[in-house]
């Protein structure tokens, strides 16, 4: 392989990562709390619909992204809703919001653009950081990406310092651990658990936004298809732990970079087997091949106060 | 509950007031929260779904004749929706089976991708197409299972040896086999036709006439076939073992309370693993009639969301057989439907998803109310 083929390797493995990087952050702060998503494709898919349309009407792609992040908001706060108040199954309402987001933006798909489908839609920037895009070889094919990637790592950075450091990090993971301790120290824990679905809402809709609008530019019914569940894999994969998830998530990234880089370099693979590779390596590593995962105690326990 | 019933009857001939019984015991049925609040979910999807077809500009009038037509209006199509009802019934069967002991198989997608794999090769490379007394077919059926049951298999082993969530490797086993799918068909090694030109299509061959299934009423324009008799018989054993056997018991008392189940001598274990294996062979076995019932030709993206309905299904069913007959008859007729609509009056057939979710969002979202309901 040469030196070319390796950075564009690499700057694609990013690029196709960032949706699950985003994404699996928001999951693992939700998860911690103690509530699991599964209506993280849901969210995705919603925000990649809302932000092509709002990036077509308005011709601008930031208020695109405003309106993809804002959109899958409401799917969130009904998940929370479901998991929190009603206290359901957090398994089964997932997946049917999924089914519903994947009803409701493909049929809202033919309505807004119909035979005007695969148009091109204004979509964001791109950006590197100042002297990093100097870098020979390298420059260009890894770091001039999106400016929504690095807009998305600083939010990351963010996450992991508030979870590390802050008594609302500490709330927020006692919450999954052992939720009675924080009930009793006064903290609402239903209001917590709102609080860290919504910012899973948050970040699976600037993730979903990113697919449509930073990525490719348009688009296409059911496009998340199974970037929701790869993230929720990566977080398990990571073992709740912040770092280890964005590692799962590179490699998720890597496996599907294989797929374009691999026919290029004239090593011949059968496709499906490199579509394929996130999916198994997920299983492999949910199936225990990588050390034994610890959830979050409470994971997918509503919470009731005892008596 | 022989004598449950108080016989205030006041000398009534003993079959009137069996009658009576049954009645006030229908009352009760149609009475109870499940039922309330199913019926509730349903006719609010359904009214939402009216309500978008109406926003999308479309005739609801139109819309609707052409859904009835699809899902009744012939007797092929009849038998159309009746064939896709097997195998979402199918798949729900397993799926109330695994729940009982608090699995929930989200696999039903990948099974009937495996099952339809396995039936395919069979059929086509099997040399079982010159068996008689029906082998041709029975054989390939076989296959089907035992796919199906070997991908279910896994992720029973994983939850043992690794504690996986189950629902977590079904899904990711789910697109594993939608892509083998693929994979299989586009290579002419594995199951693809022979290329004999450019144009050839990434498919399989057609599978030989006796491998596949027979129809039933002998005529090709109302092409229900057997798998509707072999579903009708699983579906009675099956609730017959969910209700009356000992493996029904252990499944209830695994599902119920695991320690509690080991300490009184039961296999967590084989529990388990046989439960995701046979909820696993119901959907390849669903996936094994599709191919030879309908489709004969092995595509990718042949299950088309058939693994998903089946959860639906499965959920709906609240854990009876029955509940899993009655929804997976809706659910097919409601994708006849849906697909004639969209043919004829233009209205994408995705307003069945939207159902689809509705339905699962509000029934599980109710059973906050139906439990405080039934602990009172």
């Amino acid at each position: 392989m040469t030196w070319e083929l390796f950075a564009v390797f690499i700057g694609s493995s990013v690029r196709l990562a960032v949706p699950l990087l985003l994404s699996s952050t928001g999951e693992l702060v939700s998860e911690r709390a103690g509530v699991l998503n599964m209506s993280l494709e849901g969210m995705m898919l919603t925000a990649a619909f809302a932000a092509a349309v709002g990036a077509w009407a308005t011709g601008n792609p930031l208020l695109g992204l405003a309106i993809g992040i804002a959109s899958a908001l409401p799917v969130a706060l009904l998940q929370a809703w479901l998991s929190n108040t009603l206290r359901a199954n957090q398994i089964v309402t997932g997946i049917g919001i999924n089914i519903l987001v994947l009803g409701a933006t493909t049929l809202a798909y033919r309505e807004v653009f119909g035979a005007r489908s695969r148009e091109q839609i204004p979509g964001l920037d791109k950006w590197a950081p100042p002297g990093l895009r100097d870098v020979p070889i390298f420059g260009p094919a890894v770091f001039e990406q999106v400016w929504l990637l690095y807009a998305g790592l600083l939010v990351i950075v963010a996450v992991a310092i508030v979870l590390r450091y802050t008594s609302i990090g500490i709330a927020l993971s006692a919450c999954g651990a052992d939720p009675r301790v924080v009930d009793k120290a006064g903290l609402s824990v239903v209001r917590i658990r709102y609080g860290a679905v919504l910012f899973t809402g948050f970040m699976a809709g600037i993730a979903g936004s990113f697919l449509s609008i930073g990525d490719i530019h348009t688009f296409t019914e059911g496009m998340t298809s199974g970037a929701g569940y790869l993230a929720i894999a990566a977080v398990i994969f990571g073992n709740w732990k912040l770092g280890p998830t964005l590692g799962a998530c590179l490699l998720f990234g890597a496996a599907t970079a294989l797929q374009f880089q691999l026919p290029a370099m004239g090593v011949n693979v059968p496709n499906a087997l490199l579509i394929m590779l996130p999916y198994v390596l997920a299983l492999v590593a949910v199936g225990g091949l990588v050390g034994r995962q610890t959830a979050p105690a409470a994971l997918t326990l509503p919470f009731i106060r005892a008596g | 509950m022989p004598d449950g019933v108080p016989s205030n009857a006041g000398g009534g001939a003993a079959r009137s007031a069996g009658g009576a019984a049954r009645g006030a015991r229908w009352r009760r049925w149609l009475a109870s929260p499940t039922v309330i609040s199913t019926a509730a979910a349903i006719a609010f999807a359904v009214a939402a779904g009216l309500a978008l077809i109406a926003l999308t500009g479309a005739q609801v009038g139109e819309a609707v004749a052409a859904f009835i037509d699809g899902a009744f209006g012939s007797a092929y199509a009849v038998a159309a929706s009746i064939n896709r009802a097997t195998s979402l019934a199918l798949v729900g069967i397993g799926f109330v089976l695994a729940d009982r002991a608090n699995l929930t198989n989200v696999g039903g997608e990948g099974q009937i991708a495996v099952g339809g794999m396995a039936a395919t090769a069979a059929a086509l490379y099997g040399g079982v197409a010159g068996l008689p007394l029906g082998l041709s077919f029975i054989l390939p059926l076989t296959a089907a299972v035992l796919a199906g049951g070997l991908w279910g298999g896994i992720a029973g082993v994983l939850k043992l040896k690794a504690g996986t969530n189950e629902v977590i490797s079904t899904l990711l086993l789910d697109f594993i086999a939608i892509w083998l799918v693929y994979w299989s068909v586009q290579s002419e090694a594995l199951l693809r036709q022979p290329m004999t030109h450019s144009s050839t299509l990434p498919e399989s061959l057609e599978i030989p006439d006796p491998t596949k299934l027979p129809i039933i009423t002998g005529d090709p324009g109302v092409p229900l076939h057997i798998g509707l008799i072999l579903a009708a018989v699983l579906a009675v054993l099956i609730a017959v073992v969910l209700s009356k056997s000992l493996f029904g018991l252990w499944l209830r008392a695994v599902g119920l309370n695991p320690t509690a189940a080991r300490r009184a001598g039961i296999s967590y274990g084989g529990v388990v693993g046989a439960a995701l294996a046979i909820a696993g062979a119901f959907g390849g076995l669903a996936g094994g009639i599709m191919l030879l019932g309908e489709q004969y030709v092995l595509k990718s993206g042949f299950s088309s969301g058939y693994g998903f309905d089946g959860l639906v299904v499965g959920l709906l069913a609240r854990g009876s057989v029955g509940g899993v007959i009655a929804g997976a008859l809706f659910f097919g007729f409601l994708r006849s439907g849906g697909i004639n609509m969209e043919m004829v009056a233009a209205v994408p057939s995705a307003v069945v998803l939207v159902i689809q979710g509705l339905i699962v969002v509000t029934l599980a979202g109710a059973a906050y109310w139906t439990r405080s309901r039934s602990a009172a």
